[in-house]
């Protein structure tokens, strides 16, 4: 699944320990997640959802892998 | 640190992970050190049979302690960790059962000794832990 992850993060100014911090998971997670080795939970997409004040099909794309 | 750091080597889980981690090390090393004094205690013969008994339930009681505690660091672990772990812990258990069996069949057949059970459950543990480090390269 292809996700803006990388490019929301990084126009904040934030590692991926800052994202990891805040989302409360490990950096490996995030790296995975942005990498597309790995697909978040719901509940994890919704905080990632939360905390960029963005609907989650606009960091998310179902139909397309990395 | 960069920004856009994308280095993929450690994996920074959060405090309550590493602790987590830490208490089934500790509990990990406690009940392996009871099963070994246990095992020696008997062993040597110098214990009544209700000091082996009271000897092999706080090993046990140890060891349920211990499950306990790697249960509660699953449930709140980083969900890639818990997904690495879950995956390692299914291969660990493919191995248990149908080599356990096997190796029941080669004790049945006279080709082996009970006694040599233990290594299938250190081969459980070694796969165990080759299957984490594998899925933590392999999601880097």
């Amino acid at each position: 699944m292809k996700n803006r992850l990388k490019v929301l993060r990084a126009e904040r100014d934030w590692t991926q320990a800052d994202l990891a911090q805040r989302l409360e998971v490990s950096r490996q997670t995030v790296n995975a997640i942005e990498i597309g080795k790995y697909d978040p939970s719901l509940p994890l997409a919704f905080r990632i959802s939360r905390l960029f004040k963005m609907p989650i099909e606009e960091i998310f794309d179902p139909e397309t892998d990395l | 640190m960069n920004p856009n750091d994308e280095s993929p080597r450690g994996t920074f889980s959060p405090p309550r992970d590493r602790r987590n981690q830490r208490l089934v090390v500790i509990w990990s090393f406690v009940w392996a050190l009871s099963f070994v004094a246990v095992t020696l205690g008997i062993k040597k013969g110098g214990w009544s049979s209700g000091a082996n008994l009271a000897a092999v339930i706080g090993t046990a009681v140890l060891g349920l302690a211990t499950v306990l505690v790697y249960r509660r660091f699953l449930l709140e672990t980083d969900e890639l960790r818990r997904k690495i772990e879950v995956e390692a812990l299914a291969v660990a258990f493919g191995v248990g059962v149908f080599g356990g069996l096997s190796y029941w069949l080669l004790v049945v057949s006279g080709a082996a000794s009970v006694t040599g059970f233990a290594y299938v459950f250190s081969a459980m543990i070694l796969i165990h832990s080759v299957g984490v480090l594998l899925g933590i390269r392999r999601y880097s």
